[in-house]
């Protein structure tokens, strides 16, 4: 009896301990169901992430034709807000001239990363509008807050809490609340090339380091597209400036004098080298009347077409005013007349007029802004610069300018040669950036002024080709020399 | 030639661009875009210190003196402070110290703006 009793007692002792175990162990069952259901669900949604992005991925650098760069910037923008579930981000490029970030894609609310906007706000229409507007005009140097910090280290900043991290701003405005904020870097090759930033992710959570990872790996790509598109502008800089090149050329070309005068009992000579970018050099000889020759060498400041342009409008005036008039100072007085109501405020054109008298061999010489010519006299081992005051054409107004030229005048003697050229002789460099500079010319000229103009020029040419080896330059050269034979 | 590099100031009354490195036709981009936007932003009182500047192209000397022609026009100038023997020549040559007003030191063309 009291075995069947303890029987029966263990019996539902073992039930009751095998129904509390198999319950427990129920119980523990559905927490692992649960828990690998809720990790499947949560793969599932990681993985359409995943598949989402690089669907994204592929859509944004699908067109690799696209020359817009705004339009690719405003699409990886909006891939990084989707991908990372963020209220708001903006895409900040590097701009090499400005040595400075500024914003090129905004998207949602992007609260400003600098400054203040309380005072900005106040008097805007529209708060989204303005606050756009202040972030796209917003200049962030290197090294300067979040943007400069990630732009510097090149690494990525991923800030869950910021409203307790000082280097995000805070703002009283409820809309411009930073909770959380990611920011990658945007790189090619070390060169940085700019910065995304989200902030606020939609559902309330932080930003996760997933998220992180996804949005560095939109930016590396992004980065790819965004160095060739730079390139590609550059290219096509490059095939414009090309074409430009050849039609200034062809427009130098047509203005410079297609023969030296020949004239009894003087030597002429000239020489004109045009640059890889072509100057805007150009000399004349005009025949004013039987007895007297214009002599002018002149340097344009702008290059390219505009240069030539400018070349072809100083050669026409300086044509027109040359004739009838033998003072070279009232010449470019009437020159500059013109040309500082017409041309722009920021051109001008330096330019040397000489007349010779064939007979007498008497030079003025008068000098708006130009480089001031050199004279060797054959009765002394010597040369003498000529001078004379004098503004650049095309910036002074009358007064300014007629009360400064001057005119100068000289005898030349039989064996005497006088030489004019442009700054680009002077300043011809050779592969150490050194130039050539004026006293190694004045050397080379004097040395070969006995044996006439025509070897002035040679040995000028000679000697400073030797100086600037195989560099290329980018300035004009050009050179007149003058000789009186009898 | 070292590249050149362009930093502003703002002050109150005036700006202060200092240049260093050569200003040459690379970093004449540069140089145009600052002028731009002191242009833009109504900024026409300009002390332009030059002490660092190697070399001046014939092209940024003329943005120069264009940005002081509109700036006169505004009440304003842009004045050169510092030139090296070297970029005075430039500058001699062409004429320009009879138009650009070209001084010594920044806090003596600051005093020139501020005495109007």
């Amino acid at each position: 009896m009291i075995a069947e009793l303890n029987i029966g007692a263990f019996l539902a002792s073992f039930l009751f301990i095998v129904l509390a175990l198999f319950s427990v162990g129920l119980f523990f069952a559905i927490g692992v169901i649960r828990r690998l259901r809720h990790e499947r669900d949560e793969l599932i949604h990681q993985k359409e992430v995943i598949f989402g992005f690089i669907h994204d991925v592929a859509d944004v650098f699908a067109h690799t034709e696209e020359i817009d760069l705004g339009r690719m910037l405003d699409r990886v923008l909006f891939y990084a807000t989707r991908t990372t579930r963020a209220g708001a981000g903006a895409v900040y490029l590097y701009d090499k001239n400005d040595e400075a970030f500024r914003a090129r894609a905004v998207s949602g609310i992007f609260p400003p990363l600098q400054g203040q906007v309380e005072g900005t706000l106040s008097k805007a229409v529209s708060k989204s509008q303005a606050i756009e507007q202040l972030v796209r005009a917003q200049r962030i140097a290197r090294g300067e807050g979040l943007i400069g910090e990630t732009a510097d280290f090149g690494n990525p900043i991923l800030i869950e809490d910021a409203e307790r991290d000082p280097r995000v701003p805070q703002y009283e405005l409820d809309f411009l609340h930073i909770r959380s904020i990611l920011l990658v870097p945007m790189r090619f090759l070390q060169k940085i090339l700019g910065v995304v930033v989200v902030v606020n992710p939609v559902d309330a959570h932080p930003f996760s380091a997933t998220d992180l990872s996804l949005l560095q790996a939109l930016a590396d790509q992004a980065s790819i597209s965004i160095h060739y598109a730079g390139l590609r502008d550059t290219i096509n800089e490059k095939q414009r400036m090309d074409h430009d090149l050849t039609v200034a050329r062809q427009i130098q070309t047509a203005l410079l004098p297609r023969a030296i005068p020949r004239l009894p009992g003087i030597e002429l000579a000239a020489y004109n080298h045009p640059a890889q970018e072509v100057g805007g050099d150009y000399y004349d000889f005009i025949m004013i009347d039987d007895d007297h020759l214009g002599i002018a060498i002149a340097d344009v400041s702008g290059k390219g077409i505009v240069g030539a342009i400018m070349m072809s409008i100083s050669r026409s005036v300086l044509r027109a005013q040359a004739s009838n008039n033998l003072s070279p100072a009232a010449v470019l007085k009437g020159v500059n007349r013109i040309m500082f109501e017409d041309i722009a405020e920021d051109m001008f054109v330096s330019m040397l007029y000489m007349v010779l008298n064939i007979h007498t061999h008497e030079l003025a010489v008068a000098r708006a802004g130009h480089e001031r010519p050199a004279w060797c006299q054959a009765s002394e081992d010597t040369f003498t610069i000529i001078d004379s005051r004098g503004i650049a054409l095309g910036i002074a107004d009358k007064d300014a300018f007629e009360s400064t030229l001057s005119e100068t005048r000289v005898t030349l003697r039989p064996g005497d040669v006088v030489v004019a050229y442009t700054d680009g002789v002077t300043e011809a460099m050779n592969a150490e950036r050194e130039e050539w500079g004026v006293e190694r010319f004045l050397e080379a000229v004097h040395a070969a002024a006995p044996d006439g103009a025509n070897a002035v020029l040679n040995s000028t040419q000679q000697r400073m080709m030797r100086f600037v080896g195989g560099t290329e330059q980018y300035d004009d050269m050009t050179l007149l020399a003058l000789r009186i034979l009898t | 030639m070292r590249e050149c590099t362009i930093k502003r100031e703002e002050r109150e009354q005036m700006d202060i661009v200092r240049l260093d490195g050569a200003l040459d036709s690379y970093s004449f981009p540069r140089l145009e875009s600052v002028l731009t936007e002191l242009r833009e932003n109504q900024r026409h009182r300009v002390v332009l210190d030059c002490k660092g500047l190697d070399y001046i192209s014939s092209a940024a000397l003329g943005a120069l003196i264009g940005f002081a022609r509109r700036a006169r026009e505004q009440q304003g100038d842009m004045k050169l402070v510092k030139l090296s023997p070297k970029i005075y020549n430039i500058v001699e040559l062409l004429g320009f110290h009879k138009i650009l007003e070209i001084h010594s030191s920044v806090d003596e063309a600051v005093a020139r703006f501020e005495a109007g």
